[in-house]
């Protein structure tokens, strides 16, 4: 019993963080095509945009939701803790998806396609940024009492650190939407995604480099955690691995290289991924509340890993299914009949 | 207003407010995901290309009500975590396992197909789209499946017991199978399949008496109409199955219900009322109408009760439900359209066994089809008051008799919640119209019947009749057997 107390929680951490790497991988680049439409120099190219979009961004946004469920059933302490401290950032978030969700719908049987354009663009910015500010309150860490239940006050998600993360997010957003595109798209616009995508490039690698030297400086616990033996020498290599990446990434660019720059940019956000993960581990909310104090209970966890476990390499084969039905450029600027 | 600084209060509002709009979309696109795949079935079978048109009509009612639902419906999930967070760490064990099975069963499968379904006409097989259309349609109904679940499992928690303000589960699958399940997921699964016949049968009957394509919508009404003579009465049916749940598992409800104050006690006679106006305050009802010794036969099918039926003053006013002449009216809304429902079903069986619902007539059951039109809202509203039962009915319980709503909230400040409440407000109210006009611009267009007939080659290949060039045999006559 001991060990499952150990190993589940472990097992459901894993998990959560496969689907919301997958989110933010999928979805992260809907939002950056989304906030990238906002530059869009005519309704045509708006309409092509969202068009490569159309029949995947449900299901996309969907490893959300998917995230959210498994969060609430296997750390129930974490969800309410860390979703009560987030109200401000959560419902920007939902309020942003809101309007990204129903321009798809709309924009087809309006005839004012621009206001819906808008929404789509808008929409898309306001929910990553919502993210970034989510991403930025949690690594800060959240203000909570001794049995993990948040004390804090409502705009403590907001600082400069914060700022500095959720802006750095929407730039990842934006070059993993430009490399999708530039894989999706031809002529004109294909070459104005990889001018996107190079800017892109660059702005998250500033920000980037930001976020690594000021983190440790900032946050003392962060310190600790990454100067610990033997872990230092992996949070030494992902630095110098991703700038290595980016230089991948810029000279796929240069090369015109069509499917390349989306693949070193999924690399990437591997990379961050498991940098972030490995400073987060074993914390479910940094550095207050471990995955273990957090979890639900062994037969909780046992129930979740029957009924959802044996679902992810399906749920991974029909998304992977879509998107070979879907495979090629995108053609037209209509996405229904 | 008092309660504009009660945020205990502002986020019951909330999510009643995001609930009541919410289930508006999904609740047609459940039932008619199911229509979908009738229409195909019957397209793939017949090849009469009829069908198909039909297929391709709804579903742009379908995509606009999905999408609208998707994005009211992720709100839903994250207030969990917002305003209710000591409820969600208290009942994460099986509540939250729950809500995580719906994202994984139903949503992802509905999610993935769609695009298969709505764009992937010319892109698959006619087979692999209609089973796609099948995982569309059945993707939904898991929804309810989870949803429902999860809900009757907060109106007769079973499977464990609260210790130190967690809910520990024991037994799994009594909490799944908790008493209220099986109905209630059956009651929600024939109430979005009858609010979309009837929305499909009322925007046909529209076009029936418009005159436009008479015999097109002839159709798909009588589609609807075979499927409603079943689920009209059946429908009923379980409803009086769930209302007999109540009687034996949530007694303060049931007082609500029929406005009940005093109690009856067992193997005795209750009158039932008809119409009443609830008073709280005096804890009477100020006037009614009451049918003698009938409550007894709605509840049991006899005159006198087994079991004692509570009265509300047998609680402490802070034990019961408030609103009750709310939960009372919301209950009869949804009875009487739920027999109005039946009526016009048996109305137009009669009408289409005397014929007159060929392509030729319909045209002049002018009553007949303003009643379809007049249907159409109907199931929605039934849907609503059946909720505003089920859970105004359940406070003041989170979780029944066992989490107190006051205790399920999370401490945020009031300005918060109300700031996102208002928003929630604004937004939805938005949407609301923004998704009766684009609908209605569905409707004014009307079906493209100019539509190519994807596979057709396909069809051809299927029914080729044409013989082969003739080829001799020429292995030795002993081998041509």
């Amino acid at each position: 019993m001991e060990t499952l107390k150990y190993f589940l929680p472990q097992v459901w951490f894993v998990i959560l963080a496969l689907f919301l790497f997958l989110y933010v991988m999928l979805d992260g680049f809907d939002l950056g095509v989304g906030i990238l439409s906002l530059t869009s120099s005519d309704d045509e190219r708006r309409g092509i945009l969202m068009t490569s979009l159309s029949n995947i961004w449900d299901a996309n946004e969907t490893w959300l939701v998917l995230m959210g469920g498994g969060l609430f059933g296997a750390f129930p302490l974490a969800y309410g803790t860390i979703l009560n401290a987030l109200y401000i950032p959560i419902f920007v978030m939902v309020f942003g998806f809101i309007f990204r969700g129903v321009a798809f719908e709309f924009r087809e049987l309006s005839r004012r396609k621009l206001f819906w354009n808008f929404a789509f663009g808008t929409g898309s910015f306001i929910a990553a940024l919502g993210q970034g500010f989510a991403l930025g309150a949690v690594l800060k860490g959240i203000n909570v009492d001794e049995t993990g239940h948040f004390i804090g006050s409502t705009w403590d998600w907001l600082s400069l650190p914060s700022v500095l993360v959720a802006l750095t997010l929407i730039q990842g957003y934006v070059l993993i939407g430009s490399t999708y595109l530039v894989w999706k798209t031809t002529g004109d616009l294909q070459e104005t995604h990889y001018k996107t995508a190079k800017i892109a490039a660059l702005t998250t690698l500033i920000g980037a480099i930001a976020i690594t030297i000021s983190t440790p400086i900032i946050y003392e616990s962060v310190r600790s955690r990454l100067f610990q033996q033997p872990l230092v020498y992996i949070f030494t290599l992902i630095p110098v691995l991703g700038v290595w990446l980016i230089w991948q990434l810029w000279q796929s660019l240069n090369r015109k290289e069509e499917r390349a720059p989306f693949v070193w940019t999924i690399l990437l956000f591997v990379l961050s991924f498991i940098g972030l993960g490995l400073i987060v581990f074993p914390y479910i909310i940094p550095t207050e509340i471990t995955i273990y104090e957090a979890s639900a209970d062994p037969s909780s966890l046992v129930i979740m890993i029957i009924f959802i476990g044996f679902l992810i390499p399906v749920m991974l084969f029909y998304n992977l299914y879509q998107y070979i039905v879907f495979r090629g450029k995108v053609t037209g600027h209509n996405y229904g009949e | 207003m008092e309660f504009l600084s009660d945020s205990v209060v502002l986020s019951r509002m909330q999510f009643a407010l995001t609930a009541i709009f919410h289930i508006l979309w999904p609740v047609l696109t459940t039932g008619m995901g199911i229509y979908l795949v009738i229409v195909e079935g019957l397209w793939l079978k017949t090849r009469n290309p009829d069908y198909y048109l039909h297929a391709r009509f709804w579903s742009k009612f379908y995509v606009l009500n999905f999408g609208i639902g998707v994005a009211t419906g992720i709100p839903m999930e994250f207030q969990f975590g917002t305003n209710w967070a000591p409820f969600s760490e208290a009942v994460g064990n099986f509540f939250g396992s729950v809500i995580g099975f719906e994202a994984s069963w139903a949503f992802m499968l509905e999610a993935a197909f769609l695009g298969i379904m709505l764009f992937g006409w010319e892109r698959v097989n006619p087979a692999v789209h209609y089973l796609s259309t099948i995982l569309v349609a059945v993707g939904a109904n898991l929804s309810t499946l989870w949803i429902l679940t999860a809900n009757s499992w907060m109106q007769t928690p079973a499977g464990g017991e609260m210790v130190n303000g967690k809910f520990i589960v024991h037994d799994y699958f009594q909490a799944m199978f908790n008493p209220f399940m099986a109905n209630s997921v059956l009651h929600m699964f024939f109430a979005t399949l009858e609010t979309s016949l009837f929305v499909i049968g009322g925007i046909s009957a529209w076009y029936i008496l418009q005159k436009r394509h008479p015999e097109f919508f002839a159709k798909s009404l009588k589609i609807v109409l075979a499927a409603a003579i079943a689920v009209a009465p059946l429908q009923i049916y379980i409803g009086h199955l769930s209302g007999e749940q109540v009687y034996h598992y949530q007694p303060t409800k049931l007082a609500a219900m029929e406005a009940q104050w005093e109690s009856t006690p067992a193997g005795q006679a209750a009158d039932w009322s008809l119409l009443a106006i609830p008073n709280e305050k005096v804890q009477k009802n100020d006037w009614e109408i009451t049918i003698p010794n009938a409550l007894g036969y709605i509840l049991e099918f006899k005159q006198n009760l087994s079991e004692p039926l509570h009265g509300l003053k047998e609680w402490k006013p802070e034990d019961r439900p408030h609103l009750v002449g709310l939960i009372y009216y919301a209950f009869r809304v949804m009875i009487a359209i739920g027999f109005f429902f039946a009526g016009l079903m048996l109305l137009s069986t009669v009408q289409w066994l005397r014929g007159k619902l060929s392509a030729k007539n319909i045209t002049q059951q002018r009553w007949l089809m303003l009643a379809w039109v007049f249907a159409a809202p109907l199931g929605y509203i039934a849907v609503e008051s059946g909720w505003i039962v089920r859970c105004v009915g359940r406070q003041p319980w989170t979780l029944y008799g066992q989490i107190r709503t006051v205790d399920a909230a999370s401490r945020l400040p009031a300005s918060n919640v109300l700031t996102s409440l208002t928003a929630f407000a604004i937004v939805y109210s938005l949407l609301f119209i923004a998704a009766i006009y684009f609908g209605s611009r569905i409707i004014r267009r009307g079906p493209n019947l100019n539509l190519p007939i994807p596979g057709t080659e396909i069809t051809k290949a299927a029914v080729d009749t044409t013989p082969g060039e003739f080829v001799p045999d020429e292995r030795p006559v002993e081998a041509q057997q």
